[in-house]
Formats: C-alpha cells, sequence, structure tokens
C-alpha cells in the first residue's frame, strides 16, 4: 500500500476506528474478529515458540494480533533498549524484555487504554520491571533523539495514515548503528481509489 | 515500504521472511485478491 493516505480518508476517523477494534480485542480476544489472535496463531503461523509464549500471561498473550515476527531476524542486544511500536497488550514486549534483560529496557508504545491496562498488567504479573508502556501517536514518541538500539513492531505501521512521519520519527529515536526489525502488511498489488478510502480495508 | 524507509534515511532495508497471516480467516480470499501477506522487515540507522 502506498505511504501517502487517500486524499478522501479521514484520517482521524481511521485512527477512532483502529481504536475501537483493538479496544473490543483488548476487552474480548475471544471476539468475532478477521484476523487471527493469539499464543497458538503466533506459533502455528509465525514461527513462535509456543512453550515460550504459554510461559508468559495470558492477559498479555490472548489478545495478540501480530502479522509477522520480529524475533526473527537479529537477537536482541543484551542491556539495550527497545521500543515497540504498537505494542498492544504487550506480548512481544514481554518477549523483548527476557532477551535485554534486567539492564535492559523496553518501551511499548500504544495509544489504545485497554491494551494499555493488560500490557502493565502482564509486565507485572511477568515480573518485567524493564518493560514499560507509553500512551502516545507514533508520529510523536516519547523519546529522547537517538536512544533507541532496536525498533519492533507487528502489524501496526501498515495502519498509519501518514507513515512518512512515522518513518521520519523511528529515524529520530534511534541510535546511529541502530536498527528497525518489524512486522507489517504487504500488498502485492496496486490498490484502486476505492480500496485505499475503504477504512474497513485499513482496520480488518 | 522500503523505498520509503531508504528516503527516510534507513539502509540495508530489505524483507526477511513472508508470512501467510490471514490463512483461514474471513479476509483469506480478500488477501488473495490483493496479494496481501505479512513479512517481516529489517532497516539500518547509519553509525
Amino acid at each position: 500500500m502506498s505511504v501517502m493516505c487517500p486524499i478522501d480518508l479521514d484520517r482521524e476517523k481511521l485512527k477512532s476506528e483502529v481504536r475501537t477494534i483493538y479496544a473490543k480485542v483488548a476487552e474480548n480476544p475471544q471476539g468475532d474478529f478477521h484476523f487471527h489472535r493469539g499464543p497458538e496463531y503466533a506459533a502455528r503461523l509465525l514461527g513462535y515458540d509456543l512453550v515460550e509464549l504459554d510461559a508468559l500471561p495470558r492477559i498479555a498473550t490472548a489478545p495478540f494480533a501480530g502479522v509477522g515476527n520480529p524475533f526473527m531476524m537479529e537477537a536482541l542486544p543484551s542491556g539495550g533498549t527497545v521500543i515497540d511500536i504498537g505494542s498492544g497488550a504487550g506480548m512481544d514486549c514481554l518477549l523483548a524484555a527476557k532477551r535485554v534483560g534486567l539492564q535492559g529496557r523496553v518501551v511499548g508504545i500504544d495509544m489504545t487504554d485497554a491494551m494499555l491496562a493488560r500490557a502493565r498488567l502482564g509486565a507485572a504479573e511477568a515480573k518485567l520491571p524493564q518493560a514499560r508502556f507509553e500512551k502516545a501517536d507514533m508520529t510523536e514518541l516519547p523519546l529522547d533523539s537517538g536512544t533507541v538500539d532496536v525498533v519492533i513492531s507487528n502489524g501496526v505501521i501498515n495502519l498509519a495514515p501518514e507513515k512518512q512521519k512515522v518513518f521520519n520519527e523511528l529515524f529520530r529515536v534511534v541510535k546511529p548503528g541502530g536498527r528497525l526489525q518489524f512486522a507489517d502488511i504487504i500488498v502485492g498489488t496496486e490498490l484502486s481509489e476505492d480500496a485505499r478510502n475503504n477504512i474497513d480495508l485499513w482496520t480488518g | 515500504m522500503i523505498e520509503a524507509l531508504q528516503q527516510t534515511g534507513f539502509r540495508n532495508v530489505r524483507v526477511c521472511n513472508f508470512f501467510n497471516s490471514f490463512s483461514g480467516t474471513t479476509k483469506e480470499g480478500v488477501a488473495r485478491k490483493y496479494g496481501v501477506q505479512g513479512a517481516n522487515f529489517v532497516a539500518y540507522k547509519a553509525g
């Protein structure tokens, strides 16, 4: 999908729809949605280790709705600083926290209150104090420039109507020598204008 | 996505893995129609 937002798409309406849908996922992960959720899906289709996921609090794993696996690429640095854009209920953040260790830092960024609540409870239950969660828009990160070793994300950046702003912000916060390793949706065909303006297709 | 990341200033941007993220969902047909898949990306900031 093009990074340029369709002319007629209401950006605030799109953000509101995304927030609404993911609040519903947080409140009822077993509900009727058009996309997979949960640790069993993550293991079956995305290559996560189910044993590792089952060791995490269910409050964090049940609403997981990622589309790939950021942990398949380079190992996260022990003691490093990692941020997760669109952290949801925190499953990937908890996995990242275990990898960076107590000397590291993981910051989950999300705009949905219900997801943030689950994520904070999950981190406490998992006893991973190095993971914290902040409410923010991914185009305005509450982080100083050049402080992040690795940015992860899973199926979120595609939901942003202004992706270039997101990329610019990620470039700002990543340290020289740092990296992005994230999962997202790719589209194999050029979308029609009608398809680009269809919020239902954006939100799944 | 790749071009936009490169234009932002990231280097060695590439897709590493693909996933049939919508297999078995009610959107599987739409995903197949538009060639929608999950994918892993990596991109580096010069040090």
